[in-house]
C-alpha cells in the first residue's frame, strides 16, 4: 500500500482513513453501547488486514479495535476479538494466518468492540478436550459481562483474580498481568515473552486520549500504572526503538518510546489537573484552562463519543473524588 | 571499401562504449560529508539558552507542550537515549556517508544507504519503486523513505517517523510528521532542503536547509554506545515538567538577545517579510 | 580489426581520414559532457530553418514569478538587526571582526550607505518578495522590495560589466544540469547504438540495441538544472545588518534551483550563496535561502534601503 501523498487541512488529519490511521474511540463502547467503526466523517473500515508485528504475534486491524493473533504448531491464541459484525472477517483473517485450531481468547476488558466477536472466535475454536476454545480474563470482565446480560458464549469463564497470569503455548511464555482501575477495573496487557510483544488494550491506544470508564471502575492513577508497568517490561532494541512491540487497543503498532509519550501525557495532565483543583479551580474553569492543549491536536476530539472535554471531566472527577 | 565500412563502424561502438551517457540525470551523492553551520550555529550545535522558537510556524499547542519542557527529562530512565528524529538530526552537528546499492545485474541504484555518526543512526532511500508501511506499522527515528530523481535532484519522502523536537528548546514534532528532502551538489557542496509537515505541532510546512561539504579525510565519527541507568533516584510517577504559567526559563532568550517575546515564540506570521515592521514596532516600546 | 592484414596504404589512408574527425568529435563530446553542458538534442538531425537558442529556450527550469521569502533560520539576524558583535555562525577572521566591531548605523546612515546591507552578498538575506523576469531572451532580471534593488543576470558573456562598482554587481549566469532540448521537452532516453534506424518493433533480444546500464531517466515532467551565477565588479557591503563585512574582492557564487512541487502545491525557490573572502573570512561562507511562489503582485511592496536599529 502507497502512503498518498495529501493536502493537511485539520479534516484530514483528524479523519481521512486512506492515509492517517483509524481512530478509534473505544470508550464510546462504554458510554453508548454503541460500536463506532472509525473516526468522525471517514467511511467505517470494511476490510479486516494483517501486520505482522514480531516472531508469533500479528495484528488484525481495520475493525473496531485491534484483535492480536499468535499462533504456532500448538494452535492459535487470539487476544480480543472485535466486535459482532466484523467477527467472520476476523476470523476469516485469523483462518488465513493459521488453520490450526484456536485455542485460547483472551479478553483485555469487557467492552463489546473487543470482545463483541468472542462467540464465533471460541464457537471456531476448540481446546484439546473438544470444547469451544476458552476464554480468559480477570474475573472483573466476568462481572461485567454477566451484569451486561452478555450471553455466556462470549463471557470469560476462564476468568482470574490475583494480578497475574501465565502459560505456555506456541513455544514461549505467555503473561497476562492485570492493572486495576485504569480504562475499566478488569483491563489486563498480554505480553507475549518470545515474540517480545505486548498486548496492551486500551490501556494504550494511539488515537485518543485514554477513555476512563469511571462507571466501570476506570481511572487516571491506574492508567499511569498501566504503562509503568508495560514500560517495566519493555525493552528498547536500541537507542528507544525497536526491541519490544506493543500492539495497542486502537491505533498503530508502536514500541517503548510510544508508550512513554503516552505515559508522560498522563502525568502531564493529571498534574495540571491536580493542581488546579488544589487552587479551587471548578470543572470549567479547568476545562478553560486546557490542561490537554499541547496534545489537543493529537489525540483529542471536539465530537464524538470520547471528546477532550469528556477526558478533561473524567480526570478532574477522579481526582477530585476523595480517597 | 566493406572493410573501411565496418571499421567506421566499430569504431563509433568503440566510442560509444566509453561513453557514459549523458540523458541520465542523477549525480553522484556517494561520499562522506561534513556539515557547515553557517546558519543558526548556536542551536544547532553547543545550543543557546532556552525560549528560542524564532522562525517556526508552530501551533498553540506546540507552545504550550515547549513551555511544559523542563531539560531534567532527559534523566528519566526512558528518555536518557533517545536521539533526534530524521527532521531534526540533519540540524547538527553531524558528518554522514551515502553510498549505493545496486542490483548487480542491471546496476540500477536499489537504494541509497546513509550512516549518520550523530547518534549512529542508519537510512535507506529506496529507490526501486517499493511502496511505503502501512498506517499501522511502528514507527522509527529514521523513519521509511523511497526516492526518485527529477532531473539532477533527488526528491525523498519519508513516513513513520518518530516523535522527537525541532529545537533542543522543547518545539515539539509529532509521530504524524512527514517530511520531503531535496538533495543537489555542485562541486563537493551537497545541499539539503528539508520541508516537514506536522498536522500537530505545526500551521505551516516548516523548510530549513543545509550545507555539507565533502570530506577529504575521511569519517571522524564518534560513536554513541548509549546506555541507560537511574542515576537520580525518581518514582515512574513523576515526570519533569513546568506546570503553565511557572517555566522560569521561558524569556531567555528574548531577553538574552533583546527580542520582544512574542516575536521569538514563533509561528508562521512571523517568517514572512511583513512582520518586520511588527517586530520593529514591539521593540521601539 | 586487422590492420596488420591491410596491404594498400590507400585504404590505410581513407581510414584514418574516417577515424580522426570521429576522434575528435567523440572527444569534444565528452569533454562537453564533463561540463554537463552537452544538448542531447543536437545529436537530432538539425531541423530545417531552427531559430537560434537563447538563455530563455535553453532553460531547464523555470524561475519566473514573485517570490516571498520565508524565514525560518537565521531568524534574528534577517527578520531583526542583531546586536553590533554578534557574529553566531559566522566565519570571520580577525580582520573580519575588527571592521564588524566598528559598525555604526548613524554613522552608514549619515554618509549615504543605507544600501550597503542590500548588496549582492546581504540581498538574498533581506525577507521581502524577488520579482523574476526575462529583460530579455538572455538576461533574467531580479527585482527584490526589500531595498528596491534590481540584478541583471548576464547569460551572454559578450556582456561586460562598465567597470564602476555598484551594490548588485555584474553577474554572469549560466544553466547548469540536464540539457532538456527545447525547452519543456524532455531529455532523449538513451543512446542508442549499434546501428538501425530506432523506429519500428524491436526484435527479440533487442538486436544489439538498448540501455547500456544504470536506471532509465525520470519520467517527471521537472527535469531538474540550475541557474548558477558568479558576480564581480561589487561595491564592499554587508553580510548581515549589523555590519559584518564582505570585501569588493570577495567571489559570490550562487545557485538557484526551482524545487519539484511539494505535494501540498507549494513551490520553492532555493537559493545556495557562497561567499569566499580571504581579507574577511576564514573559510567559505555558505547560507541557504528559501522563497515560496506565490501570486504575481498580490504583496509586491518596494520600500527604500533602511536598516532598523538593534536592540540596545
Amino acid at each position: 500500500m502507497t502512503i498518498a501523498m495529501f493536502k493537511i487541512t485539520r479534516a484530514v488529519r483528524r479523519g481521512t482513513v486512506g492515509v492517517w490511521l483509524a481512530l478509534l474511540a473505544s470508550g464510546f463502547a462504554a458510554r453508548s453501547g454503541a460500536e463506532q467503526t472509525g473516526e468522525k466523517g471517514s467511511p467505517a473500515p470494511t476490510a479486516i488486514r494483517t501486520f505482522h508485528v514480531q516472531g508469533n504475534v500479528h495484528l488484525l486491524y481495520g475493525g473496531s479495535a485491534n484483535v492480536a493473533v499468535q499462533i504456532g504448531d500448538d494452535g492459535v491464541v487470539v487476544v480480543d476479538t472485535g466486535d459482532g459484525p466484523m467477527s467472520d472477517k476476523v476470523l476469516a483473517a485469523i483462518r488465513q494466518l493459521s488453520t490450526k485450531d484456536i485455542r485460547w481468547v483472551i479478553n483485555t476488558h469487557h467492552h463489546p468492540d473487543h470482545t463483541g466477536g468472542n462467540q464465533t472466535i471460541s464457537q471456531a475454536g476448540r481446546t484439546v478436550n473438544g470444547n469451544p476454545a476458552a476464554i480468559i480474563a480477570h474475573e472483573h470482565v466476568l462481572t461485567r459481562m454477566t451484569e451486561a446480560n452478555r450471553p455466556i458464549t462470549e463471557r470469560p469463564l476462564n476468568s482470574f483474580f490475583e494480578d497475574n497470569k501465565d502459560f505456555y503455548f506456541n513455544g514461549e511464555a505467555i503473561f497476562i498481568h492485570h492493572i486495576p482501575r485504569a480504562h475499566t477495573d478488569g483491563d489486563s496487557f498480554v505480553y507475549f515473552r518470545g515474540s517480545d510483544v505486548l498486548v496492551a488494550g486500551d490501556i494504550f491506544v494511539t488515537t485518543t486520549y485514554p477513555v476512563i470508564d469511571a462507571k466501570s471502575g476506570g481511572g487516571v492513577q491506574g492508567f499511569i500504572d498501566g504503562l509503568n508497568k508495560m514500560l517495566e517490561i519493555a525493552v528498547p532494541k536500541r537507542l528507544q526503538e525497536g526491541g519490544t512491540y506493543v500492539i495497542p487497543g486502537h491505533g498503530r503498532v508502536g514500541d517503548e518510546a510510544d508508550l512513554l509519550t503516552y505515559r508522560d501525557m498522563m502525568v502531564f495532565v493529571r498534574d495540571r489537573v491536580q493542581a488546579f483543583i488544589k487552587k479551587g479551580m471548578t470543572l470549567e474553569q479547568v476545562k478553560a484552562a486546557k490542561p490537554t492543549l499541547d496534545y489537543d491536536p493529537r489525540y483529542g476530539n471536539e465530537k464524538g463519543p470520547w471528546t477532550t472535554a469528556m477526558f478533561v471531566e473524567a480526570v478532574f472527577r477522579d481526582l477530585s473524588q476523595k480517597k | 571499401m566493406k572493410l573501411v565500412n565496418r571499421i567506421t563502424q566499430h569504431t563509433i561502438v568503440v566510442l560509444a562504449l566509453t561513453w557514459t551517457g549523458t540523458a541520465h540525470a542523477q549525480v553522484n551523492l556517494a561520499g562522506e560529508w561534513a556539515g557547515r553551520y553557517h546558519e543558526d550555529q548556536l542551536d544547532r550545535v553547543p545550543g543557546d539558552v532556552l525560549g528560542d522558537h524564532s522562525g517556526l510556524p508552530i501551533n498553540d499547542a506546540a507552545r504550550r507542550y515547549a513551555e511544559a519542557w523542563d531539560v531534567s527529562r532527559v534523566s528519566v530512565l526512558e528518555h536518557q537515549c533517545q536521539p533526534y528524529n530524521v527532521a531534526h538530526i540533519y540540524r547538527g552537528p553531524l558528518q554522514f556517508r551515502i553510498w549505493e546499492d545496486k542490483d548487480p545485474g542491471t546496476q540500477e541504484v536499489i537504494a541509497y544507504q546513509i550512516f549518520i555518526g550523530t547518534y549512529m543512526q542508519y537510512r535507506t532511500i529506496w529507490m526501486d519503486g517499493r511502496p511505503h508501511p502501512p498506517e499501522v506499522a511502528p514507527h522509527t527515528h529514521m523513519g521509511f523513505s523511497t526516492g526518485k530523481w527529477n532531473g539532477d535532484i533527488l526528491t525523498v519522502t519519508t513516513t513513520h517517523i518518530k516523535k522527537e523536537f525541532y529545537r533542543r528548546s522543547g518545539t515539539p514534532s509529532s509521530d504524524l510528521t512527514t517530511m520531503i528532502e531535496y538533495y543537489m551538489r555542485h562541486g563537493n557542496l551537497l545541499s539539503q532542503v528539508i520541508i516537514v509537515t506536522d498536522p500537530v505541532y505545526l500551521s505551516e510546512p516548516l523548510i530549513e536547509s543545509q550545507e555539507f561539504v565533502l570530506m577529504e579525510r575521511g569519517n571522524q565519527n564518534w560513536l554513541y554506545n548509549c546506555e541507560y541507568a537511574m542515576e537520580v533516584p525518581k518514582s515512574k510517577n513523576e515526570v519533569p515538567h513546568f506546570l503553565p504559567g511557572e517555566n522560569p526559563f521561558l524569556k531567555d532568550f528574548a531577553n538574552k538577545y533583546g527580542l520582544p517575546f512574542e516575536a521569538v515564540w514563533g509561528g508562521a506570521e512571523t517568517t514572512y517579510p511583513e512582520y518586520q515592521s511588527k517586530v520593529e514596532a514591539m521593540m521601539s516600546k | 580489426m586487422r590492420i596488420a592484414e591491410l596491404q594498400d596504404c590507400r585504404i590505410a589512408g581513407r581510414i584514418a581520414g574516417r577515424i580522426v574527425p570521429i576522434l575528435v568529435v567523440g572527444l569534444a563530446f565528452a569533454l562537453a559532457f564533463d561540463r554537463a553542458r552537452f544538448d542531447v538534442a543536437a545529436q537530432q538531425p538539425p531541423a530545417a530553418q531552427t531559430p537560434p537558442r537563447t538563455a530563455r529556450t535553453n532553460a531547464p527550469i523555470d524561475l519566473i514569478g514573485t517570490w516571498v521569502s520565508v524565514v525560518t533560520e537565521d531568524w534574528r539576524h534577517r527578520m531583526t538587526t542583531a546586536r553590533k558583535g554578534d557574529f553566531e555562525s559566522l566565519p570571520l577572521n580577525p580582520e573580519g571582526r575588527r571592521v564588524a566591531n566598528t559598525w555604526d548605523l548613524n554613522a552608514d546612515n549619515a554618509a549615504g550607505l543605507q544600501c550597503k546591507a542590500f548588496g549582492v552578498g546581504g540581498i538574498m538575506r533581506q525577507p521581502g518578495r524577488v520579482r523574476i523576469s526575462w529583460q530579455d531572451d538572455n538576461t533574467l532580471k531580479m527585482e527584490f522590495d526589500a531595498g528596491t534593488q534590481t540584478r541583471l543576470l548576464y547569460f551572454d558573456r559578450s556582456k561586460q560589466s562598465t567597470g564602476e562598482k555598484t551594490w548588485q554587481g555584474h553577474s554572469v549566469a549560466e544553466w547548469e544540469g540536464p540539457s532538456v532540448g527545447r525547452r519543456g521537452a524532455p531529455a532523449q532516453a538513451q543512446f542508442e547504438i549499434g546501428g538501425g534506424s530506432g523506429t519500428g518493433p524491436r526484435p527479440p533480444g533487442g538486436g544489439g540495441e538498448g540501455l547500456r546500464g544504470g536506471p532509465p531517466p525520470s519520467s517527471a515532467i521537472f527535469q531538474g538544472g540550475s541557474l548558477k551565477v558568479v558576480t564581480t565588479n561589487f561595491r564592499d557591503g554587508y553580510l548581515r545588518k549589523n555590519g559584518v563585512p564582505y570585501s569588493e574582492n570577495a567571489s559570490i557564487t550562487e545557485y538557484f534551483h526551482r524545487l519539484p512541487t511539494h505535494p501540498n502545491g507549494d513551490v520553492w525557490l532555493h537559493v545556495v550563496t557562497t561567499v569566499e573572502d580571504s581579507k574577511y573570512l576564514q573559510q567559505p561562507f555558505y547560507t541557504s535561502t528559501h522563497f515560496k511562489l506565490e501570486p504575481a503582485g498580490a504583496k509586491w511592496n518596494p520600500t527604500p534601503c533602511r536598516t532598523a536599529p538593534p536592540p540596545r
